[in-house]
C-alpha cells in the first residue's frame, strides 16, 4: 500500500511538471519583490526568453513597460487576501508584451492578456501569474462593439423618424379586433384628445356616428382578407368640430409575419371637401343661370313652331267661317299641328335632359352631340346671318357623361352667338372640326366675333368674371373648365388673335 | 418561487458573520490603500429583483462607474459595485495612476478586494468555499444596468449593501452582495446548522 503510494506522489508531480509545461497558458512564479523563480514553456517560447537567462531578475527590469507599483500592489494584495488578484484584458491589455505574428486579422499588435495572481507560498511571499491569451475574445469584443455602435447609430436615427412620423404623420394603429392600440401626436392634436383618453377604446365605437354598418362591413372585409382599404369619414374633434378624413387602412406584420392588427393613415381633408362642396354649389348655380339662357333660346324655338299653328287655326277657322273646309284639309292641318306641338314637346325634354346631371357614362357619337347642342342654337345663328360650317366624322365616338358635354359646347356656342351681337361683322361664321387621335378627340370651335382682348383673355375662366351687357353671370366658361377637367378629365384652352377666337376641347376617348 | 423570508435569528446569524468578514475586508483594503478606511454595518435584505433593480437605477444618477464580479461555490452570487465620479478621480489621486485604463483596472482592483475579502471570510465561516478562478469582473456602462441578463435572471437576492469610506481621501463606495436563488435555500441551511450547534 505504502509502496503504491510513493509511486503515485511521483506520477503526480511528473504529470503537474507535464501539465504546467505543456498547457496553453503563460506561468511565472514573482516574490513580491518581482524576482523571478519560474517561468514556463509557453511562456519561454512566446516572449523568447531562457529561463535560466531571467531566473532571479526582477520582472519589471526584464519587461520595462511593467508598472512596478501596481503589480507589487496587487501580489501583496493577493498574499493578504489569500485569494487571487487580477488584471484584465479589457482594462489593462497586457503585463507581458508579447508580439502577435499571425496572419490572421487583429486590432492588436500585441497579445491580450487576463493575468491571475495566486497565492503560491505565502512564507516566501510567492505568487503565480497566470497568463491566458485573450485576443480572440478582444477581437470579438471590439467586433461588438463596432456593430454595438452602428447599431445605436441605426437606433437613433429610428427613434428621430419615428419622432417626426410621430409629430408629423395623422397615424392610428389598431389591433385585430380593431382597439386603438397607438396614435400619432400629430393626430391627438387634431382631434384635441389626449392619448390616454383614446388608448384600448374601441375604433368604431368612437366614430359610431361617422361609420355606418355598410362601411364598417366594408372595413372588417378588407381587413379580415389582408387588403388594404381607402375610404373617406368625417370626425369629430373633442371640441365638436366636424372634420373630413382620408383614410388608408393597412394590415400590419411583426417581423416574423405575424399579424399585429392594422395601421390606419390619415388625411385631413376638410378643406378639399369644402371647396368641392363649393364647387357643386356653383355648378348648381351656372345650372340655374344657364337655364335662364335656356328660357330665352326655347322662346326662339317656339316662336316659329307657335306661329305655324296659329296660321293653321286661323286659316281653319276662316276656312270653317266660309264653308270651305272639307274633310281632308282639316286633317291636312290637324297633322301639321300634331308635329309642331310634338316638335314643342320634344324641345321641352331636351331642355330637361341636358339640366339633369348624368350619372352613368355612355357611348354616343359626337355628331349627335352637337345636333342636340346646336338645334337649340338654330333660330338664333339664322337670325343672325351667322354660318355654321361643322365637319365631324359621322363614325367618331365618346364614352363620357353627354349631357354635361353638350352644356359645354352649348356655352361655348352661345358665348360665340351672343358676341356677334356686340361685334357684328361681315362673313360671320362658327366652325367646327372634331379629330380623332389615338387615346383621345380634339374639338376645335372658332368664331371671327372679334376676338378677346389678352388681358380678359386670361380671365375668362375665373368664376363670376363676364364681359357681357347683360345676363352675364360670369359661370359659363368657369363651369366649362370645371366640368371638362374634373368631370370630362378632359382639357380646355382658348386662344385669341386677328379678331378670332379659338376653343380647344380635348377629350379622352373613354373615362 | 415562495418569497423567503429571513427569521430574526437567521439575521442576527448572517448579521453577525458578516461583521467578522467586514472587519477582515476592511482590514485588508486599509493595507493595499495604505489608508484609513472604514465599512458602514452591514445593511441585510431580501428582495425581489425589481426592488434591486429600482435602487440601482436610483444609484446610477450619482455613479460614475459600475463594475460586477461574480463568486462561486456552494455560496455564489455575484457583486456588484458603485462609486461616484468624484471618488474615483480620489482613489486615482491617492494610487497616482497615470491614466485612464490605470483608474478603471484600480477600480476593478477595489471591486475584486471587497468581493473576495467579504465572501471569502463570510465562506470560512460558513465551512465552504468560493472560487475567483476565473475572472469575471467586467465593466458595465451606467445606462445599461437594466439589460444586465445575469441580474435579471434571479427572482430574488440577499442584498447586503454596505458603504465603503476613506474619510481623509474622500473616496466613498457602495457594495452589493447578491446571492442567487439556490444560494439563499443553502444560506438558511447553514445558517440553521450555526443556529443548532449554538444551542
Amino acid at each position: 500500500m505504502a509502496q503504491r503510494t510513493n509511486t503515485y506522489d511521483i506520477r503526480s508531480i511528473d504529470i503537474d511538471k507535464k501539465i504546467i509545461s505543456s498547457i496553453d497558458n503563460g506561468i511565472i512564479i514573482l516574490d513580491d519583490e518581482l524576482h523571478i523563480y519560474y517561468l514556463n514553456k509557453w511562456l519561454a517560447i512566446h516572449t523568447g526568453l531562457k529561463e535560466d537567462s531571467v531566473l532571479g531578475k526582477k520582472l519589471d527590469a526584464v519587461f520595462h513597460n511593467i508598472k512596478t507599483k501596481t503589480l507589487t500592489r496587487k501580489i501583496k494584495t493577493a498574499l493578504r487576501m489569500k485569494t487571487p488578484t487580477f488584471y484584465t484584458a479589457n482594462t489593462s491589455k497586457y503585463l507581458i508584451p508579447i508580439k502577435i505574428n499571425q496572419l490572421k486579422i487583429s486590432n492588436y499588435e500585441y497579445m491580450q492578456q487576463d493575468v491571475s495572481i495566486i497565492p503560491f507560498d505565502e512564507e516566501k511571499r510567492l505568487v503565480a501569474l497566470i497568463i491566458t491569451d485573450q485576443t480572440n475574445m478582444a477581437n470579438t469584443n471590439a467586433l461588438l462593439e463596432a456593430n454595438i455602435k452602428k447599431v445605436n447609430e441605426l437606433n437613433a436615427e429610428l427613434i428621430r423618424d419615428r419622432k417626426t412620423i410621430d409629430n408629423k404623420v395623422l397615424l392610428i394603429k389598431l389591433d385585430s379586433e380593431f382597439m386603438i392600440r397607438d396614435i400619432s401626436q400629430a393626430q391627438l392634436r387634431l382631434l384635441g384628445y389626449a392619448k390616454s383618453e383614446l388608448l384600448d377604446h374601441n375604433y368604431f365605437l368612437f366614430e359610431r356616428l361617422h361609420i355606418n354598418k355598410t362601411l364598417k362591413e366594408q372595413i372588417c372585409q378588407h381587413a379580415k382578407e389582408n387588403k388594404v382599404f381607402n375610404f373617406e369619414q368625417k370626425t369629430l374633434t373633442k371640441d365638436g368640430k366636424e372634420l373630413w378624413m382620408s383614410n388608408t387602412l393597412v394590415p400590419e406584420y411583426d417581423s416574423y409575419g405575424k399579424e399585429l392588427g392594422y395601421i390606419l393613415f390619415r388625411n385631413d381633408i376638410t378643406d378639399a371637401k369644402e371647396l368641392q362642396k363649393h364647387q357643386e354649389k356653383l355648378l348648381s348655380n351656372s345650372r340655374s343661370s344657364a337655364m335662364g339662357e335656356m328660357v330665352s333660346m326655347i322662346a326662339h324655338q317656339w316662336r316659329q313652331p307657335l306661329s305655324l299653328i296659329n296660321t293653321l287655326v286661323a286659316t281653319l277657322k276662316i276656312k270653317h267661317e266660309l264653308d270651305l273646309l272639307d274633310t281632308q284639309t282639316m286633317y291636312k292641318s290637324l297633322n301639321k299641328m300634331e308635329q309642331t306641338v310634338n316638335y314643342l314637346s320634344e324641345t321641352i325634354d331636351d331642355f330637361r335632359n341636358f339640366f339633369k346631371p348624368n350619372k352613368v357614362i355612355t357611348e354616343v357619337k359626337l355628331a349627335m352631340i352637337f345636333e342636340k347642342s346646336t338645334a337649340l342654337l338654330d333660330d338664333e345663328i339664322k337670325q343672325q346671318s351667322i354660318t355654321y360650317i361643322q365637319t365631324i366624322d359621322e363614325e367618331i365616338k365618346i364614352s363620357t357623361y353627354q349631357n354635361e358635354l353638350i352644356q359645354s359646347i352649348i356655352t361655348i356656342l352661345k358665348n360665340s352667338v351672343d358676341a356677334f351681337k356686340e361685334n357684328p361683322t361681315q362673313k360671320q361664321y362658327i366652325t367646327t372640326t372634331v379629330k380623332q387621335e389615338r387615346t383621345h378627340l380634339s374639338i376645335f370651335i372658332e368664331d371671327n366675333a372679334g376676338g378677346i382682348k389678352p388681358e380678359i383673355l386670361q380671365r375668362i375662366f375665373e368664376p363670376y368674371f363676364s364681359t357681357k351687357s347683360k345676363n352675364g353671370t360670369g359661370l359659363g366658361l368657369y363651369m366649362c373648365k370645371t366640368i371638362i377637367e374634373d368631370h370630362l378629365k378632359g382639357k380646355i384652352t382658348v386662344t385669341s388673335q386677328d379678331g378670332t377666337t379659338q376653343t380647344l376641347i380635348e377629350l379622352p376617348l373613354s373615362l | 418561487m415562495n418569497s423567503i423570508i429571513l427569521t430574526e435569528d437567521e439575521k442576527d446569524v448572517l448579521q453577525e458573520l458578516m461583521n467578522v468578514a467586514y472587519g477582515n475586508a476592511t482590514a485588508v483594503i486599509a493595507e493595499m490603500l495604505d489608508a484609513f478606511a472604514s465599512l458602514s454595518i452591514p445593511n441585510i435584505k431580501v428582495m425581489q429583483v425589481s426592488e434591486l433593480m429600482e435602487r440601482f437605477n436610483q444609484l446610477k444618477d450619482s455613479s460614475y462607474f459600475f463594475s460586477t464580479q461574480a463568486f462561486m461555490g456552494e455560496f455564489n452570487g455575484e457583486s456588484a459595485f458603485f462609486i461616484d465620479e468624484e471618488s474615483a478621480n480620489n482613489l486615482a489621486k491617492h494610487l497616482e495612476l497615470e491614466s485612464i485604463e490605470d483608474l478603471d483596472d484600480a477600480i476593478l482592483e477595489l471591486t475584486n478586494v471587497l468581493t473576495s475579502s467579504l465572501t471569502t471570510r463570510l465562506a470560512q465561516e460558513m465551512d465552504t468555499e468560493v472560487s475567483f478562478a476565473l475572472p469575471s469582473i467586467s465593466k458595465v456602462p451606467l445606462n445599461e444596468i437594466a439589460n444586465v441578463d445575469t441580474f435579471l435572471q434571479y427572482s430574488q437576492v440577499i442584498v447586503i449593501d454596505t458603504d465603503l469610506n476613506f474619510e481623509d481621501q474622500m473616496i466613498h463606495g457602495k457594495i452589493f452582495i447578491l446571492t442567487k436563488d439556490e444560494s439563499i435555500q443553502w444560506l438558511r441551511e447553514r445558517i440553521h446548522t450555526i443556529l443548532e450547534a449554538l444551542i
